[in-house]
């Protein structure tokens, strides 16, 4: 047993010489190889994408600076027509704009100059990054995903803030005591909503966003089920009750022309 | 002495000879039918007149009456854009000198009251008769609140009944509501009911008012409030920013000449404390969105009048003008979504009714109140032009 031991050690000590003899001088001359090309991937990557982020600057520039002039000369040539007389309805109609026709007119082709200019910008670095990809580097997808993930949390702020000014307008005018609470929880579902999807368009989190989505959302589909199965039988047949009869009572005051009761008409 | 015939509308053809009046009717069931036209041959005994009515209904026509097909309007509840254009057309193929349009239940109204709105639009004098109703004390609250006071503040005219049902028109008082009604029609707005009256003082038109006494007023076929106060205080605040050039310049708004009668009925305070109630909520939830339209002062005065009693729970009139105008501002601006923002409306519009019932209650006349309130719009117009003008400048 103590031979078998001894004989182990020896072994392991005749692997272990070969990692001992690499003196201190070759040790700096690798990682200083390493060193330098790493810096070369990187600055080679830089010179490669710097045209695509110089044209993406320029193509944004020289855009808006077209639609600048485009616009100030929309803007001269649609007053010297009296465009905003002529287009004026003596009549009027439901759709009045706070600014007046000449002006949105304006503002339209500069902001279509400024989308054009970006759009190249990016198609520009788009291009000038593929050249490029033989020298990965994991954020640059980033810059043009997070174009889209931007517009999507703009849009999913709009919407949350718009559904919970309906709901709550809606909620207060039915008289719903918890109307304040029913506007919020609408508005954090569309903004959760709206985060997963900005995640999962930036490729964060991966699975485990639509995982927690899928929980959550299926959580909740399955608490509503059993509330409505067990627990509140007797308060959705109330509701339900009192929303025919509610039905009942329109279509009474509908016959007697009379909303609210019999000696008041709002009409 | 009348001989009754029975006929098809739909199959008798224009007689295109001239008529002295052109009465035209809305949609109703035949029997409404009949005793409108019963109505219409006792007004009217010896004049030329022809009465447009529409669908294939079979009617049983006075001799003195001669009854045509008129083109279909989908107007169940109001006149609309559409209508004008119709009544005009044909009023122009008969060659009439004036037009009757009656809405729907048009046959509650007494021969007396048709004959004197014919009368007064065959005048000559008069492009514009509009009816004046004795309506019941608590009816037509919305006309009372914002329409008639918003009206008569800015376009300087006495006509109580702005949102109009029956009306006599001279031709080319027609003329130019169809053509209007034309654009209206084209741009598919059928929302479009509140603007007749004022398209007549714009265009400088004679206008007149004649008591025609009680009349069954149509209602909605939703009479939810949410539904009918949208609807009808968005067509006018819309007629208000279309018209902006014309009401801002000072106007002196001609003396009153009608004195309702008022039918009694009970009080209605029995909703009051529910309506008040649905207000407190409101006051409660809703001062993020009322901040964005009401200046300070106005939300902290109804910050104090949430806490009155039911009993006592009284809306200054002065304080409802500054509302209404800050609603009208926002309109324009379109500081929130519109929709949201005459949804936002509803509770304070509930204030005002339940403080009219109130007001009414403790023994002013309904009349009186409403009096009041319109003078107080009158008062406080200035302001409204100031920011519309300079909308930045929230308070003044």
């Amino acid at each position: 047993m103590y031979n078998l031991i001894a004989g182990l050690t020896q072994a392991s000590e005749s692997a272990a010489a070969p990692s001992v003899s690499i003196d201190d001088a070759s040790l700096w001359h690798r990682m200083s190889d390493a060193l330098h090309q790493s810096f070369y991937r990187v600055l080679t990557l830089l010179i490669e994408v710097l045209p695509g982020i110089l044209a993406f600057f320029v193509a944004m520039i020289t855009f808006t600076l077209c639609g600048m002039v485009i616009s100030s000369l929309l803007r001269r040539c649609l007053s010297w027509v009296k465009f905003d007389t002529r287009l004026a309805r003596p009549g009027g109609d439901g759709w009045t704009p706070v600014s007046s026709p000449t002006e949105i007119v304006a503002r339209a082709s500069f902001w279509a100059c400024v989308v054009l200019g970006l759009i190249i910008g990016v198609s520009a670095f788009d291009v000038s990054y593929a050249t490029g990809t033989a020298l990965p580097i994991s954020l640059l997808p980033y810059v043009t995903h997070a174009v889209g993930a931007m517009f999507l949390l703009i849009a999913g702020i709009l919407i949350a803030r718009f559904l919970a000014r309906s709901v709550l307008i809606s909620a207060v005018n039915a008289q719903l005591q918890y109307a304040r609470f029913l506007s919020l929880g609408v508005k954090w579902l569309v903004l959760v909503l709206t985060a997963a999807m900005v995640l999962d368009h930036l490729e964060v989190g991966g699975k485990i966003v639509e995982l927690a989505f899928g929980i959550l959302f299926g959580g909740i589909v399955l608490t509503l089920a059993l509330a409505v199965g067990l627990g509140s039988r007797d308060l959705v047949s109330r509701s339900l009750e009192s929303h025919v009869e509610r039905g009942g009572e329109r279509e009474h005051s509908a016959h007697s022309g009379a909303s609210t009761s019999e000696q008041i008409r709002h009409f | 002495m009348t001989t009754e015939r029975s006929t098809s509308a739909e199959t008798l053809t224009i007689d295109r000879t001239t008529a002295a009046l052109l009465v035209v009717g809305a949609a109703i069931p035949p029997e409404q039918l009949n005793a409108l036209l019963t109505n219409l041959a006792e007004a009217f005994p010896a004049e030329n007149v022809v009465v447009a009515v529409q669908g294939q209904i079979a009617v049983s026509a006075p001799a003195n009456l001669r009854v045509i097909a008129a083109p279909h309007s989908s107007a169940a509840w109001m006149l609309q854009a559409a209508d004008f254009v119709h009544a005009y057309e044909v009023g122009r193929d008969q060659q009439a000198r004036a037009i009757l349009m009656l809405g729907p239940g048009a046959d509650s109204l007494k021969p007396e009251a048709l004959r004197e709105l014919a009368r007064a639009a065959l005048s000559g004098s008069v492009d514009l008769a509009v009816p004046f109703y004795t309506l019941p004390a608590h009816a037509g609250l919305i006309n009372s609140a914002i329409l008639y006071p918003l009206t008569r503040a800015l376009f300087a005219t006495r006509a109580r009944f702005p949102l109009t049902i029956d009306l006599g028109l001279s031709m080319r008082m027609a003329e130019r509501l169809a053509t209007v009604g034309k654009r209206f029609a084209a741009a598919n707005q059928v929302d479009a009911i509140v603007w007749p009256v004022n398209e007549a003082t714009v265009a400088g038109f004679t206008l007149d008012e004649v008591a025609v006494g009680t009349r069954d007023v149509p209602q909605p076929s939703d009479p939810d409030i949410n539904t009918i106060l949208a609807l009808v205080t968005g067509s006018l605040f819309a007629d208000v920013d279309a018209k902006a050039a014309f009401w801002q310049r000072p106007r002196r708004v001609p003396a009153a000449r009608m004195q309702a009668a008022e039918i009694v009925t009970a009080d209605g305070t029995a909703d009051v404390p529910r309506m008040v109630e649905a207000f407190r909520l409101a006051n409660l939830n809703l001062q993020e969105i009322w901040s964005l339209v009401l200046p300070p002062h106005s939300l902290l005065a109804l910050k104090r009048i949430s806490a009155l009693d039911a009993g006592v729970f009284r809306l200054p009139e002065n304080l409802w003008a500054r509302i209404i105008f800050d609603f009208v501002i926002a309109y324009r601006l379109r500081t929130i979504n519109r929709g949201h923002l005459l949804g936002a409306l509803i509770p304070l519009y509930l204030a005002w009714v339940a403080s009219h019932l109130n007001v009414t209650a403790s023994g002013t006349p309904s009349e009186a109140h409403i009096e009041a309130v319109a003078a107080a719009f009158e008062a406080d117009k200035p302001y409204l032009v100031a920011r519309w003008r300079w909308p930045d400048r929230f308070n003044s």
